[in-house]
C-alpha cells in the first residue's frame, strides 16, 4: 500500500500541486441494542476507502473513493476539482508549516473489544436491564454498546507517513416509565447511548452498568409523578455529564477557527468570538478550559490529526480569560500561527475540518457538598435531555432528565421533571463560582457532533465535574 | 457508482451465498459532488463515490446484520459468512419479520440527464461565481451547491427485486453584510427549471439588505408568518417525535391515545406522499415494501401513522412501507406535504396588521415529545410587519412552543409551497401564519 500511495503523491507533484495528501481509512463498528430483555438489533459495519486532498495554485480539491483500482483517476479528479475552485477564488489557501513525521500511534487499550463475544456483551446488558426492572415499574428498559476500530494511513507530499490504530468503546442503559399522560426516562452514565472513550472492553466493565441500574430505574418511575420544575431565576449546580454538553456547545464550537472565519456560516454557523478577542473575559476565574487530544481515554484522543499534525494540549480559557482557538493548517495560517492539530474527517470520503478534540473544563477544588451548602433555593440539574444554541453560540437552552431540589444548603430529596435552563454564553460562564475537584471529574464522550457539508459526525470528548452557577434562568413557562 | 445491473449482481451474489436462510440485501450507491463557498470564494470542493451493502439474515426470530463497503466477491463472501456465524449466538428477538413477496419487481428511474452537465464540477463553480458577482462591496456569500446521483437496490431470498435511482441538486446561499445582517435562500430539486442559482442569490441578497439595524423585541407571544424553510423544519421534527407507529407504541408521541381525535386546527392536512413530484423518488422502503401514501392529519384529525413491519405486527396491521432500517425509530415519513391554502405569501403579509416574518430556524430540538414542545432560534432575517408592510428587521429570538398549540393557531396557509430537505427525504410545505407563537428568549444579534 505504501508504495502505491507514494506513487500517487509523486504523480500529483508532476501535476504541480502545491500540496497533496492521501488518507486511507479502514473502519469496523459494532452496535448492540437491547430492549425489554430482547435484542433490538446488532449490526457490524465495515468501511474501507481513501480520500485525496490537493491544493493547486492555492485552490482546494478533494475526491474520495473505495475503489483502490482507481487511485490515479481519483487523484486526477481531485486536481480537476481544485482547478475548478479557482474560478471563484480570491485569496490563495495557504497551509501553516508543520513537522514532517513518520510514526505510528495506537490507542492504549487493556482488552480488544472485538475479541469479546457478542454473547458476553449481551449478557451484561440483559443483567443491567433485569436489575432496572427488579427495582421499579418500568415501561421500557434499554441497553446499548458501541465499539469502533479505525486503522488509518496518512501520507503527504511533504514526506509525512503516519499510521494509527484507534479504538473506541461505549455503553449505557436507560429506564423509561410511562403512563397514558406522560413518559419520563433516566439514563446512566449519560443519555444518548451512555458514555464513550478511546479504550477497550475494560471501559465497559468500569462503567458498572448493573451496579447503577437501580437508582435510575427508581428515579424514572418517580419522575412520572413528580412536579414540573418551576420557572424563575435560581442558583443551580450542573452535573458533569450535562456540563460536558454545555462546554461542547458554548465553548468547543465557538473556539473552532473555521467557524470564526466564516467557513461554516452557510450551515452550522459562526462564532461570537473574533481573533481580536484573545484576552476576552469568557467566564469567571473558576473557568479553566483546555483542548487536549492527549488525555488518556478521551473520545477526542488521537496521535495525529488529518493534517498530519501531532495531537496536543492547548490552553483555551485560563482563569476565565480566552487564550486560543482550535485550528487546522489552513485556518491557523490566517493568524500566522502553527496548527494546534484539530483537523479531522469522519471517514475516508470526507475532507477534514476543524473539530474539537477533548475540550475539558479543568477541575476546581470544591466538594459537591460545599457547592450545595452555598445555595439557599435552587436545583441540581443532571443528565441532558435536549439542547439548542444559536448560530453564533450565544443563546443556549438545555433540558435535563431530572432536577433535585436544594433548600437552605441541602438536597431536600424532592425531584422535579422536565427541568430546563437557558442563558447567554459569556454571562453564564461568568456566573460560575465553583467547580468540583478532581475526585468528581470525569471524561465524557460526545459521539454525535454534526458539522460540515456533506454532514460529518465527529467523536469528541469533554472532561467535567459538577459546577455551580448563580442566577440562572430556569424554565420558560413564565413567558406569556 | 454501481448501475442497476451491478447492484442486482451484488444482491444475487449475496442471496446465493446464503441459501436456506431468509436474506434481504439493500445496496446504496451514490456519487456526490459538493462545492462550498465562504467569504465569496470557494473554500471546500469535494467528490465522494460510495457504495454500501447491508445484509440481513433471519432465522426465525433471530436477526443478524452486517453492513459493508466491500462489494467485491471476497468482501461479500466474508460478510455473508460472518452474518450467518453470528446467528449461532444471537438470541431471539421479539418478532419474526416476514420478507416482502410482492410485487416481485418494483423499479423507478428518475434521472434527469440535463442536470449532469448543468451541475458538473466546473459549472457549479461558474454558477457560484455568477451569483457572487451580483453582490456589492460590503456583502459576502456563503453556502453550498451539490449534485448527487443516488441508487437504491433491494433484493431478498423470495426473488423480490427493487431499484430506484434519481439525481438531485441542492443549493443554499447565505448573504452576510459587513454591518451584520444576513439573508438566506435555498433551491432543492431535480427539475432544472426549479433550480435558479442567481435567483436564490438575489432572494438572500435582498433579505440581507433588508436585515439592517434590527430592533430587539422582548420575549412573549407574537403573530408570526413562518416561511416554508421554517415550517419544513418544524414538520420534520413533528414526524420524528410522533408520526410513526413506534413512537405511539413507545408512548413517546404527542399522538399517543389521540388517533381519531381533533389534535390540530381544522385547516391542517398533512400527508406523506411519495407520489408528489416535488418530493424524493423512493417508492419502496428499506424492507422492500411498497411505500403507501399515508394521511397523517386530515382537517386537524389524527388519521394515520407510518409503519415498518415490526410496528405493524404489533398493531395487527399491514406495514405502510416506511422502514428506514433503524429498529429504534421503526419508521419515518420522508415525503411530508401540507395541503396549501389560497393566499400567496405576499397576500398573507399584506393582510397582516402586526406580525413577524421568519425566514428560517436554527438548531431545532425536541424539548418534550409527549407535549410536542420544540425549541429553536430564528436565523437570517426576522422582519417586522405593520399594516401589511415589512417595516424593519428584528434581532434573532428563541421560541419554545408546543406544536399542538402552534398548529391549532394557524390562521392562514400560503398557496405556494417549497421543497425542504429533511433528515432523509424531502418535504413540500407552504408558509404558515400563526397567532400567539411564543418567543421565550432573545439575542443581541
Amino acid at each position: 500500500m505504501r508504495e502505491k500511495l507514494l506513487a500517487i503523491l509523486k504523480m500529483l507533484k508532476l501535476h504541480q500541486v502545491d500540496y497533496a495528501d492521501i488518507r486511507v481509512n479502514e473502519i469496523i463498528e459494532e452496535k448492540i441494542n437491547t430492549e425489554n430483555l430482547t435484542v433490538r438489533d446488532i449490526s457490524t459495519t465495515f468501511s474501507k476507502g481513501y480520500g485525496i486532498r490537493v491544493f493547486v495554485d492555492g485552490s482546494m480539491g478533494f475526491a474520495g473513493s473505495q475503489d483502490f483500482d482507481k487511485l490515479e483517476e481519483t487523484a486526477l479528479k481531485a486536481v480537476r476539482i481544485a482547478r475548478a475552485s479557482r474560478l471563484a477564488q480570491r485569496q490563495a489557501i495557504r497551509l501553516s508549516a508543520k513537522e514532517v513525521v513518520v510514526d505510528h500511534y495506537q490507542t492504549p487499550i487493556g482488552i480488544d473489544p472485538f475479541t469479546i463475544s457478542k454473547k458476553e456483551k449481551l449478557d451484561l446488558l440483559f443483567k443491567a436491564e433485569e436489575e432496572m426492572r427488579k427495582h421499579a415499574k418500568l415501561f421500557r428498559t434499554v441497553g446499548s454498546m458501541d465499539f469502533r476500530k479505525e486503522e488509518k494511513i496518512f501520507a503527504d507530499t511533504e514526506g509525512s507517513y503516519i499510521t494509527q490504530k484507534l479504538y473506541e468503546t461505549g455503553g449505557g442503559i436507560e429506564a423509561i416509565a410511562a403512563n397514558e399522560q406522560d413518559m419520563q426516562g433516566r439514563s446512566y452514565p449519560n443519555s444518548f447511548r451512555g458514555n464513550h472513550g478511546t479504550a477497550g472492553w475494560e471501559y465497559i466493565l468500569d462503567l458498572k452498568l448493573v451496579e447503577n441500574a437501580q437508582k435510575i430505574a427508581q428515579e424514572a418511575e418517580a419522575l412520572l409523578d413528580a412536579e414540573e420544575c418551576p420557572s424563575g431565576v435560581y442558583d443551580i449546580i450542573i452535573d458533569g455529564s450535562q456540563l460536558a454538553l454545555q462546554i461542547h456547545e458554548s465553548i468547543g464550537h465557538p473556539v473552532e477557527l473555521d467557524r470564526v472565519f466564516g467557513y461554516e456560516a452557510g450551515f452550522a454557523g459562526t462564532s461570537f468570538i473574533s481573533p481580536e478577542m484573545i484576552g476576552f473575559q469568557y467566564g469567571s476565574e473558576y473557568v479553566n478550559v483546555v483542548a487536549d487530544a492527549t488525555v488518556p481515554g478521551g473520545l477526542g484522543t488521537f496521535g495525529y490529526d488529518d493534517d498530519g499534525v501531532k495531537g496536543q494540549r492547548t490552553e483555551v480559557i485560563t482563569k476565565g480569560i480566552f487564550q486560543n482557538f482550535i485550528s487546522s493548517r489552513d485556518t491557523a495560517c490566517l493568524l500566522n500561527q502553527p496548527s494546534n492539530g484539530t483537523n479531522r474527517a469522519d471517514g475516508w470520503g470526507r475532507t477534514p475540518i476543524v473539530r474539537m478534540t477533548n475540550i475539558n473544563l479543568l477541575p476546581g477544588d470544591r466538594e459537591l457538598d460545599e457547592l450545595i451548602q452555598g445555595i439557599e433555593d435552587g436545583f441540581y440539574f443532571c443528565t441532558n435531555k435536549s439542547w439548542s444554541i444559536d448560530d453564533k453560540r450565544l443563546n443556549f437552552q438545555f433540558a435535563c432528565e431530572i432536577a433535585y431540589q436544594i433548600k437552605d444548603g441541602k438536597l431536600t430529596g424532592k425531584i422535579y421533571k422536565n427541568p430546563l435552563y437557558t442563558g447567554i454564553t459569556p454571562q453564564f460562564w461568568g456566573s460560575c463560582d465553583g467547580v468540583c475537584s478532581e475526585k468528581y471529574w470525569t471524561m465524557f464522550g460526545t459521539p454525535n457532533c454534526g458539522k460540515g457539508q456533506p454532514m460529518q459526525v465527529a467523536h469528541v470528548g469533554h472532561g467535567a465535574a459538577p459546577a455551580r452557577f448563580r442566577k440562572i434562568k430556569v424554565g420558560v413557562a413564565d413567558v406569556k | 457508482m454501481l448501475n442497476k445491473e451491478q447492484i442486482y449482481q451484488v444482491i444475487d451474489f449475496v442471496v446465493n451465498q446464503a441459501v436456506g436462510y431468509n436474506v434481504r440485501v439493500v445496496v446504496n450507491s451514490r456519487e456526490e459532488g459538493l462545492t462550498r463557498f465562504a467569504n465569496s470564494e470557494i473554500h471546500q470542493n469535494m467528490f465522494e463515490d460510495m457504495t454500501g451493502v447491508a445484509i440481513t439474515i433471519q432465522q426465525g426470530k433471530k436477526v443478524s446484520e452486517i453492513k459493508t463497503t466491500r462489494y467485491d466477491e471476497e468482501g461479500l463472501r466474508l460478510a455473508v459468512q460472518e452474518t450467518i456465524d453470528n446467528l449461532e449466538f444471537v438470541p431471539e428477538g421479539e418478532l419474526e419479520l416476514p420478507l416482502v413477496e410482492s410485487p416481485e419487481v418494483l423499479e423507478v428511474e428518475e434521472v434527469n440527464e440535463e442536470l449532469i452537465d448543468l451541475f458538473n464540477i466546473e459549472e457549479r463553480a461558474r454558477l457560484i461565481k455568477e451569483g457572487i458577482d451580483i453582490l456589492d462591496e460590503g456583502f459576502k456569500a456563503f453556502g453550498a451547491l451539490s449534485y448527487t446521483m443516488e441508487s437504491f437496490g433491494y433484493g431478498n431470498s423470495k426473488n423480490v427485486k427493487r431499484f430506484a435511482s434519481a439525481n438531485t441538486v441542492k443549493f443554499s446561499v447565505l448573504i452576510d453584510s459587513d454591518k451584520g445582517g444576513s439573508g438566506y435562500a435555498e433551491a432543492n430539486s431535480n427539475l432544472p427549471d426549479e433550480i435558479d442559482i442567481t435567483g436564490s442569490f438575489t432572494i438572500a441578497y435582498d433579505k440581507a439588505k433588508m436585515n439592517q439595524d434590527p430592533e430587539q423585541l422582548e420575549p412573549g407571544a407574537y403573530t408570526v408568518i413562518l416561511e416554508p424553510l421554517a415550517v419544513g423544519e418544524m414538520v420534520q421534527y413533528m414526524a420524528y417525535m410522533g408520526f410513526s407507529a413506534k413512537s405511539v407504541q413507545y408512548k413517546r408521541s404527542f399522538l399517543t391515545g389521540k388517533l381519531g381525535e381533533l389534535v390540530l386546527g381544522k385547516n391542517i392536512t398533512i400527508i406523506d406522499d411519495h407520489t408528489n413530484e416535488h418530493t424524493m423518488t423512493m417508492p419502496f422502503d428499506l424492507e422492500g415494501y411498497p411505500r403507501q401514501k399515508v394521511m397523517i392529519i386530515e382537517d386537524g384529525v389524527a388519521k394515520g401513522l407510518v409503519y415498518d413491519t415490526a410496528s405493524a405486527i404489533k398493531d395487527g396491521v399491514e406495514t405502510t412501507g416506511h422502514s428506514i432500517n433503524m429498529p429504534g425509530m421503526g419508521a419515518l415519513p420522508l415525503h411530508l406535504t401540507i395541503v396549501p391554502g389560497e393566499e400567496s405569501l405576499q397576500e398573507i403579509i399584506a393582510n397582516t396588521e402586526k406580525g413577524l416574518l421568519v425566514t428560517r430556524f436554527h438548531y431545532m430540538n425536541v424539548v418534550n415529545p409527549r407535549q410536542a414542545i420544540l425549541t429553536a432560534l430564528t436565523r437570517d432575517g426576522v422582519f417586522k410587519i405593520e399594516n401589511g408592510k415589512l417595516v424593519g428587521s428584528v434581532k434573532n429570538m428563541r421560541f419554545t412552543e408546543s406544536m399542538l398549540d402552534a398548529f391549532n393557531n394557524v390562521e392562514t396557509i400560503s398557496s405556494e409551497r417549497q421543497q425542504v430537505p429533511s433528515f432523509r427525504g424531502t418535504n413540500y410545505v407552504p408558509a404558515l401564519k400563526i397567532k400567539n407563537f411564543h418567543f421565550t428568549g432573545k439575542t443581541n444579534v
